[in-house]
């Protein structure tokens, strides 16, 4: 009934992996409120992903840790008071690479469901 | 990136995020009021949507934190959860930890000794046990110092060493007049100091400029002990004046205060310039008349050279190089009569020095510590495991909801080092607190001499003290902690009442072997010692020194030449004759059983040729007229000296019985044979005495000589008198004596011989002390051991019990049952000890006196305690056990 512990830690890097890589995604298209991200995010994906605040703001201060985002508060267009996160240089580069990692496993994982007939 | 803010980066801005927080909702619920939303329903339901908020707070704080602090927190919360628990149990915990600090405490003391003799055997010396000695020996095998000149040419010509210095231990009268007392002094060369790396605490040390021309620095460097005594801490003291050995001396400085001068175990207090020698009356056994003295003579021999080896250069090439130096000198300047060979050895290995003399006594204690600290932790593993059993129900849960076995382990780990450390703590304290009562004792035995331990506790002794706690704590704790971990869960959760596993079982029966086992060897240890101390207390030493009161003097103190001194000792004598009360009254040198073996003279015997080589060297006494019968020592052949034997006389000699076998094959026909004591002139033997123990009680027989004071003065001599009057008042007239012949005479010391020849029990006298300590000590640890594993057993067979008397078994059948496994288990354990016992006979050779390692009694003496200890442990828990009534114990299920 216990997850084995290394398991457990490949799972949720896969999942941190993904939910980082949607979210530098979303920043590339300009500074974004955490609020707004989850919004986008759930739009852009059709209402498939629905981003909860219990992952996104700890994946947000992942990223800052990392240096891949900045953060700075501001106001919206609504005038209210919010904490807006970029996307750096760095988070750029890394974005590119978990990219073509992600389109790498998504054509892998295409090769296996449907297999070309040749 | 300033600090504060790379800081600041390292963890959650736990305010920021809450505000971050904040604005999400407010957004959240901004938007729901813009759709229609009321303001209560919109804030609730953005409340609801975001989840929950301590949770991610918690989320995003461990991002910030690295992995170490998770497991350092996991390790707080088994410390505190293991201190909730022992605290529960306030009755186990503090047993535990007084077993563990009784053991621990033992050990700590002993590698305190241990420390502070081999380890850094030289107090206030860094890395002294590094220190390396050169000595000489001769074809017999006999240890010989060095002389002045030879020490010079190794000093100057070796490339071994980094540095060579000399010191010579002495007696040194300190003042003068009444006031006078004798001190313990080195008489120590120019780089002594710099060697040894020891500074001054005030002005300076000696130094290499002290050691340039004989009598010329009349200086002297006293130590922190003699400064803070007896002149009251003087911070002028350097520039003054001090009398030492009727010489007046500038003090130029005070030593630092951790040294206590390179002699194991004596308390120097003041340091010489080894080329005071002569002017302060130390002459190394040089003949009078020697061109160059001390300093010129090779025979006189003055000290073991001894300094730090250079980096790189081993014993071996040390001994190598020095033995080659030595080929050298003795091809330049040959003396048949100087050491053969020289050695070199570690400090620790020094002959003669304190350190080989205590080890072999000091490797008993501690393997006698060693069994009581095996003792401790099988008496604790008992416990625990006792306790591991009634805890089992809590650990099959903790498994059981899924737990790890390796965290559950953890934890229990946790808990026995949390027990560990106080003991560790406690066992520091005790082992301070003991071994500070033992060193007073045995500077109480020493007295008056003054003696200095280096008993230090320092980081050292902490961390193998803490060392072994935690070792303890693996071996008490590991093993219970496994059985517990790997038990069936459901057997554990479901059936309260405990299945004696067979596993078990065996494991509590080995603690209780193991313990018994033991502690039969503790106490043959302790007995055989024990025996020994009082065998040598009774050993017959050959002569008596009930009813002898002795007083020494050194008339050299009140400036007295020689024939003043003789006129004063012949006054002095003829007065406590005088006394009624008296028996018979004389003069001597020397003690006996001193301990220390006195300087010894090389003699010739008429119409015998030495072998080459033969070492014909012995120890000898100058004593007065009726020496014989004050101290009862019988006479074999021939006469006592008296006072025909005076200057005028012929030289007249008196040998012991050794010493006439030896070279006249018989006591009569030494008499009348002739030999030559030193350099002077042929005396004739009058006299053969019966052999007595000249330095300690277990020495072998060896040759020994008299000379008659009136035929070779000295001026420090003891008085001894018997008589029929007590001790005391026979003390108090040589006193009375003293004071009247010269009252400013200092008198060096009065006391009964008895108490004199104590010094040469005091080694045995304290290894007794301390093996009968750990015997009583681990005894009483095995029996509360076996008590405690046997009373678990028996209230574990409640139910058994109850339903045998049910049954109608008596309760006589019910007790016996229990004790006749008890005693099975003791039986083995007994065995195993007594065969363990008689195996380290070996060990314990070293320190017995007068008893066989395989001494009857005291095999019979330790395995009856051990006996009636596990008798009393089984029967008592067995009968209690017996007492419930079977309807209790049937209803307790």
């Amino acid at each position: 009934m216990t997850l084995h512990s290394s398991r457990t830690d490949a799972r949720t890097e896969l999942l941190h992996g993904t939910l980082d890589m949607l979210i530098l995604r979303t920043l590339q298209w300009g500074s974004q409120h955490g609020y707004a991200i989850a919004q986008t995010i759930r739009a852009q994906s059709s209402e498939v992903l629905q981003v909860e605040a219990g992952s996104l703001y700890p994946a947000l201060q992942r990223l800052a840790k990392r240096g891949w985002v900045s953060a700075k508060w501001g106001q919206t267009e609504a005038n209210q008071r919010a904490k807006f996160y970029t996307i750096t240089p760095e988070g750029k580069r890394q974005l590119v690479r978990e990219a073509s990692r992600w389109t790498e496993l998504v054509n892998a994982i295409g090769r296996v469901m449907t297999p070309s007939k040749e | 990136m300033s600090i504060r803010s790379w800081l600041k980066r390292r963890r959650l801005d736990e305010d920021d995020f809450q505000d971050e927080i904040r604005a999400h909702l407010a957004m959240a619920e901004h938007e729901r009021m813009a759709d229609g939303a009321d303001r209560e329903t919109a804030h609730y339901a953005s409340l609801k949507e975001f989840g929950n908020v301590t949770l991610t707070t918690e989320s995003a704080r461990r991002v910030w934190t690295p992995w170490w602090v998770e497991s350092v927190r996991g390790l707080l919360s088994d410390v505190r959860y293991a201190i909730r628990t022992l605290a529960k149990n306030p009755a186990f915990s503090l047993t535990v930890v007084g077993v563990l600090t009784l053991g621990i405490g033992l050990n700590a003391a002993v590698f305190t000794m241990l420390k502070g003799i081999a380890l850094s055997p030289v107090a206030g010396v860094d890395g002294s046990a590094r220190l390396a000695v050169i000595y000489g020996e001769t074809s017999g095998g006999r240890e010989l110092a060095l002389s002045y000149p030879d020490y010079q040419y190794l000093r100057d010509h070796n490339q071994a060493f980094s540095g060579l210095f000399g010191s010579s231990l002495g007696k040194a009268n300190l003042g003068r007049g009444r006031g006078a007392r004798q001190i313990w002094a080195e008489l120590v060369t120019g780089n002594y100091f710099q060697v040894l790396g020891v500074r001054a605490e005030r002005g300076r040390t000696l130094l290499p400029t002290d050691e340039l021309a004989p009598g010329a620095h009349p200086v002297v460097v006293l130590g922190h002990g003699l400064w803070e005594r007896d002149f009251a801490s003087d911070p002028d003291i350097v520039g003054k004046t001090i009398d030492i050995n009727d010489r007046t001396l500038t003090v130029v400085g005070v030593a630092d205060a951790a040294f206590h001068g390179t002699t194991v175990v004596y308390d120097v207090e003041a340091y010489l310039p080894v080329m005071m020698a002569s002017e302060l009356g130390f002459n190394f056994g040089s003949q009078p008349g020697t061109p160059g003295g001390v300093f010129a003579d090779r025979r006189a021999t003055m000290f073991q050279p001894q300094g730090y080896l250079k980096p790189g250069v081993t014993l071996a090439t040390a001994a190598a190089q020095i033995d080659a130096l030595w080929a050298e000198l003795a091809r330049e300047r040959p003396l048949a009569e100087v050491a053969q060979r020289l050695k070199v050895v570690p400090f620790w290995q020094a002959p003669s020095g304190a350190p080989l003399v205590l080890l072999p006594t000091l490797g008993v204690v501690s393997a006698m510590g060693l069994l009581v600290l095996l003792i401790a932790c099988a008496n604790i593993a008992g416990l625990v495991l006792v306790r591991g059993l009634s805890r089992r129900g809590e650990i099959a849960v903790r498994l059981a909801l899924g737990a790890a076995r390796a965290r559950v382990v953890r934890l229990l780990v946790v808990e026995n080092l949390v027990i560990a450390v106080p003991g560790a703590i406690l066992g520091v304290l005790l082992a301070q607190r003991g071994i500070r009562v033992l060193a007073e004792y045995a500077e109480r035995l020493a007295a008056p001499e003054r003696v200095f331990f280096n008993i230090e506790v320092d980081g050292l002794v902490i961390g193998f003290a803490v060392a072994i706690a935690c070792l303890c704590a693996m071996v008490f704790g590991l093993v219970p902690a496994f059985q517990s971990s790997r038990m069936d869960l459901a057997l554990a959760i479901n059936e309260d009442a405990s299945p004696r596993g067979a596993a078990r079982g065996r494991m509590r029966a080995g603690l209780v072997v193991a313990q018994v086992a033991v502690s039969v060897l503790l106490l043959v240890g302790a007995g055989l010692v024990t025996r020994s101390l009082e065998a040598a207390r009774q050993a017959n030493p050959g002569f008596d020194s009930r009813q002898v009161a002795i007083a020494a003097v050194d008339v050299k103190q009140n400036r007295y030449d020689e024939p003043r001194g003789r006129v004063f000792y012949r006054d002095l004598v003829a007065a406590a004759r005088a006394d009624a009360t008296t028996e018979s009254a004389t003069l001597a040198a020397f003690t006996p059983l001193g301990f220390l073996d006195t300087p010894t003279r090389r003699v010739a015997i008429e119409g015998y040729e030495p072998r080459r080589g033969e070492d014909l060297s012995f120890m000898s006494n100058t004593i007065g007229s009726d020496y014989f019968r004050t101290l009862r020592i019988p006479l074999i052949a021939g006469r006592e000296f008296d006072d025909r034997d005076d200057e005028a006389g012929t030289p007249v000699v008196i040998v012991n019985h050794t010493l006439a076998q030896r070279f006249w094959d018989d006591a009569a026909n030494a008499v009348g044979k002739r030999v030559q004591v030193g350099d002077a002139a042929w005396r004739t033997v009058i006299g053969v005495a019966a052999d007595v123990k000249y330095s300690r009680i277990d020495e072998p027989p060896r040759p020994y000589l008299y000379l008659p004071f009136l035929q070779s003065y000295r001026s420090n001599m003891i008085l001894h008198t018997r008589g029929s009057a007590p001790v005391n008042v026979l003390m108090d007239q040589a006193r009375a004596h003293l004071a009247t012949l010269d009252a400013d005479l200092p008198i060096l010391y009065v006391r009964q011989l008895a108490d004199g020849i104590k010094g040469a029990l005091i080694l045995l006298n304290l290894a007794a002390t301390m093996l009968f300590a750990f015997g009583v000590t681990g005894m009483a640890l095995a029996a509360i051991g076996t008590y405690g594993l046997v009373s678990y057993t028996v209230r574990q067979s409640t139910r058994e019990i109850g339903i045998r008397m049910a049954l109608g078994a008596s309760r006589l059948v019910v007790v016996r049952g229990f004790v006749v496994s008890g005693l099975r288990l003791g039986g083995v354990g007994i065995v195993l000890g007594t065969a363990a016992a008689l195996g380290a006979n070996t060990l314990l050779g070293s320190v017995l006196f007068g008893v066989t390692a395989t001494d009857g009694p005291s095999f019979v003496r330790a395995l009856a305690i051990v006996l009636g200890g596990v008798i009393v442990a089984t029967v008592v828990p067995a009968w209690r056990a017996a007492r419930t009534s079977p309807l209790m114990a049937l209803r307790h299920h």
